[in-house]
């Protein structure tokens, strides 16, 4: 076995990290990386702050464009349609 | 109750169950039906709906197992990508001893720095840009939180499916936003 991970397998690591938790020797195998390396340690970090963004973005409301009046009043008429039945 | 209920949600609570959906299914049509099956839904089950949340709460509570029960129908109708598709857009980004291809560029401070709004766009726009059923997966982990072991389950997929999708959208996520302008000079 190499001694260190490369960027390519690093990046399914820190991927899988932000999904649980990884396996003691990934574990070390990541952190080892980490540590070591500029470009991975950035991509770590800017998968936290995407997920950061993602959810805070989702969470407030932004009252940008929402249902055509098309499909606003094909949902209305479903209503309808499906009160008379 | 009856439908004049039904249709005041519309009225109410239409564009925000729109934008809710849309954020997660990156499709217009997509969210549509969301938003129609969440109210229909609604409308069956309205006498159960014991009025101690707000009608909000209750039909945005609706509305995510709809997300997840058209995700769901549109992993089914396509292949997961999980062998070639995608993994030559991925290998573009690593060089052939698995290095990065480019150095990663450090982002400023989107939040402080742009417009939320602008944020927003680019958010949107880069996670509309991957495949369908990649941007679903991402959305259900990243924007709507749900444990992996739960999005297999729901999507019937293998956690390694799982896996792979995330990986690779969150790749490709990382490098749109970096060529739409979060990439800044000298900052994290």
């Amino acid at each position: 076995m190499k001694w260190l991970s490369t960027c390519k397998e690093t990046s399914v690591l820190a991927s899988r990290a932000m999904d649980g938790r990884l396996p003691f020797a990934d574990r070390m195998a990541l952190r080892l990386h980490l540590a070591v390396c500029e470009n991975c340690a950035r991509f770590n970090r800017q998968l936290q702050e995407m997920r950061r963004l993602f959810r805070e973005a989702a969470t407030t409301d932004d009252h940008a464009a929402g249902l055509s009046a098309e499909a606003r009043q094909r949902i209305a008429t479903g209503l309808q349609d499906k009160s008379d039945t | 109750m009856d439908t004049l209920d039904a249709q005041t949600w519309l009225a109410d609570h239409g564009d925000y169950l729109f934008r809710v959906a849309r954020r997660q299914l990156h499709s217009d049509e997509l969210a549509e039906d969301a938003v129609q099956e969440t109210l229909l839904a609604a409308l069956s089950a309205q006498t159960r709906y014991a009025g101690n949340a707000s009608p909000r709460t209750w039909l945005t509570a609706i509305l995510k197992h709809k997300i997840v029960d058209l995700i769901r129908r549109s992993v089914r109708e396509v292949e997961i990508p999980c062998d070639a598709d995608g993994e030559e857009a991925v290998d573009l980004l690593f060089k052939q001893d698995g290095h990065w291809a480019e150095p990663l560029r450090p982002w400023g401070n989107p939040q402080a720095e742009a417009e939320l709004g602008q944020l927003r766009r680019v958010l949107d726009e880069c996670a509309d840009r991957l495949k369908p059923v990649m941007a679903q997966v991402f959305s259900l982990r990243e924007v709507a939180g749900m444990e992996t072991e739960e999005i297999c389950k729901e999507l019937g997929i293998t956690p390694t499916n799982c896996w792979v999708l995330l990986h690779r959208a969150r790749l490709f996520m990382r490098q749109c936003l970096e060529l739409n302008g979060f990439s800044k000079a000298g900052a994290a």
